[in-house]
């Protein structure tokens, strides 16, 4: 059964269409690809799929249970970690505390208890401290453990970014342009963690990249959305080489002078 | 603020540890002193532990999770008026009407939260504002609640007629207030608190119920509001409900933000000088007797708003050159009182942060 699968997600805004029948299926293990040109609507699907914009049409299914009615918060629990185009952290929080704060639905005591002081809590933030060094040293950023994070390079911001979405211990994580702002080789290096993370944990992956070397070294299958519509599907290796897709991406006269 | 006491630095060396336990122990006595000698100081004293109590309350809104409210002095007008009226015409004990004031204050701000969750900025303003001088101009006018226009008496208990006892009451509820904020900073609740006022995207993405985390933090300051003002009752032996004005809720709010909305220490210090503001100096004005000084109606209009004319300055200056407040210039004391090395008020700080009052 596929970890995701979306039927035939659709959103407007105003008079725009920004998605139309969206379906695609991520199954277990699988890094998938979400590509297209700029506008295409790739970040508009990623934000159906977590619950941050309504669609109008279509469901949102995990595992084969339906989410679409869900919270962003509660798909959180259900087991979608996800990260944004730009950034999304506590910026005048430390790295060590945006940790601390992505393990939220792991902290299992009530607000109340955290704020009367009971034994529990303190223990249970300790350990959250614990996991949140791991996902630091696992990351190679344990250096900037105490450092805010509004004050990294852009490149760290991102890759921290990932280690918050890890921390709230998805079962699919759902990556918004994971390499932008990074350069050649911190790129390659993402891809390797991303493939570890796929080979020893276990992990389920849908991303947004632009980065083409990132999308065919480590993505399983690709689906590219142009107009808000599923332009085609494959193997990333077909899909580089697809008329079509080069069509979207550098025009219709580049595309026929180049075949 | 989120290290704790157990933070301390254990290659402190003794001086080092001698000087900041002096500073505790000399900032302990300061504060007995300034309610144990004189029962006149002790009333101002009671007034600025009342206040501290509020501007931690208002902190949770504005400093934690980064909304507006204009309307704190309905809510503690309503804890007021509960500890009033509950202690005048049922007779039930000082302990039990703070704790019915303090539910007052929380229920009625679960009511503006309710409203508040859907708009936020200056449209929250608005309706936080409108709340407070509606429960000004409605509830706190009702006779059978408020003894009509002689007003409510609220009764002390014999035990603390004195001003100096009730003002050790204050201070003890204010401690306790000082470690559930404190608590509150460093668990679950804080963490989330700070995400939802940085960015209520991200804040979900973590997994926090954006929606159901405002509230508490309403709620949390709707209560503190409201024992506040069964404090505040008690204190004044009544409850009038001219008292809660839209001024106070002004006041508030300066108080706030001069301290420093965010941090403990400098909302503490910045509502302990609005307290002094509001009511020694006042008094000192008066003491200086300005009419021999100044054209009569001057002299009147210095009485009344000298303070004010005080507060706007330090707003002004708050804006200008200290966009933290006075955190900034007490968090390195704090700091330094927790076990820490002293580090001079760091001001790259705020410039990383990009904040500035400047618009």
């Amino acid at each position: 059964m596929a970890v995701l699968e979306t039927q035939e997600l659709s959103i407007s805004f105003g008079g725009l269409q920004a998605l139309r029948d969206f379906s695609i299926q991520v199954n277990e293990w699988e890094i998938v690809g979400l590509i297209g040109p700029n506008g295409a609507g790739k970040t508009t699907a990623f934000n159906c799929i977590t619950g941050f914009y309504k669609p109008d049409r279509g469901q949102v299914m995990h595992r084969g249970r339906d989410v679409t009615s869900l919270a962003p918060h509660q798909r959180v629990a259900v087991g979608f970690g996800r990260t944004f185009q730009n950034v999304g952290m506590v910026k005048t929080a430390t790295a060590l505390e945006n940790l601390r704060t992505a393990q939220h639905i792991h902290a299992e005591y009530s607000a109340v208890a955290g704020i009367l002081g009971s034994p529990e809590s303190a223990t249970t933030d300790r350990g959250l401290t614990e996991r949140g060094e791991q996902l630091l040293d696992f990351l190679g950023l344990s250096a900037i453990r105490d450092t805010p994070v509004g004050s990294l390079p852009y490149g760290q911001m991102k890759l921290l970014e990932l280690g918050c979405a890890l921390a709230t211990d998805p079962d699919i994580l759902l990556l918004d342009e994971p390499s932008s702002g990074m350069g050649p080789e911190e790129a390659a290096d993402l891809g390797r963690r991303l493939l570890t993370l796929r080979d020893e944990v276990g992990l389920t992956m849908l991303l947004i990249e632009h980065h083409v070397p990132l999308v065919t070294e480590v993505c399983d299958y690709v689906y590219v959305l142009n107009f808000g519509s599923l332009l085609t599907e494959g193997e990333p290796a077909a899909i580089q080489r697809h008329p079509a897709v080069i069509e979207a991406y550098l025009g219709s006269r580049h595309g026929r002078a180049d075949s | 603020m989120a290290t704790s006491a157990a933070t301390i630095d254990s290659r402190l060396t003794a001086p080092g540890v001698a000087a900041r336990g002096g500073a505790w122990v000399a900032l302990a006595a300061g504060v007995l002193a300034a309610g144990l000698f004189n029962s006149d100081t002790a009333a101002y004293a009671i007034t600025a532990a009342i206040y501290v109590l509020i501007g931690l309350s208002l902190n949770v809104i504005l400093g934690y999770i980064g909304q507006m409210s204009l309307g704190h002095q309905g809510l503690m007008g309503s804890g007021a008026l509960f500890a009033a009226y509950l202690s005048t015409a049922h007779g039930l004990p000082f302990a039990v009407d703070l704790v019915v004031a303090g539910v007052a204050g929380g229920v009625v701000a679960v009511l503006v939260g309710v409203v508040a969750l859907r708009v936020r900025g200056l449209y929250l303003a608005l309706v936080t504002l409108v709340v407070g001088i509606t429960l000004q101009t409605s509830l706190f006018e009702v006779p059978s609640l408020t003894g009509g226009g002689a007003g409510e008496p609220a009764n002390r208990p014999t035990l603390l007629l004195s001003n100096d006892r009730f003002y050790l009451v204050c201070v003890a509820v204010v401690i306790g207030a000082l470690y559930l904020d404190t608590r509150l900073t460093g668990s679950k609740a804080g963490r989330a608190f700070l995400a939802i006022k940085e960015d209520e995207r991200v804040a979900a993405a973590f997994g926090i119920n954006v929606v159901g985390y405002k509230l508490l933090a309403f709620v949390l300051s709707g209560i503190l509001a409201g024992v506040a003002g069964g404090l505040y009752a008690f204190s004044s032996e009544q409850f009038n409900g001219n008292n809660f004005s839209f001024l106070l809720a002004l006041t508030f709010v300066l108080m706030t933000v001069v301290g420093g909305a965010g941090s403990r220490a400098g909302v503490v210090a910045g509502s302990v000088l609005f307290a002094v503001l509001q009511t020694f100096l006042a008094n000192f004005f008066l003491f200086k007797d300005f009419t021999q000084l100044f054209p009569t109606n001057l002299s009147n209009n210095l009485l009344q708003f000298g303070p004010n004319l005080v507060a706007a300055l330090l707003l002004l200056i708050t804006l200008a050159v200290n966009p933290r407040g006075m955190a900034q210039q007490i968090e390195p004391v704090v700091a330094w009182m927790r076990g820490g090395p002293y580090r001079g008020a760091d001001r790259s700080h705020a410039i990383r942060e990009g904040i500035s009052g400047r618009p």
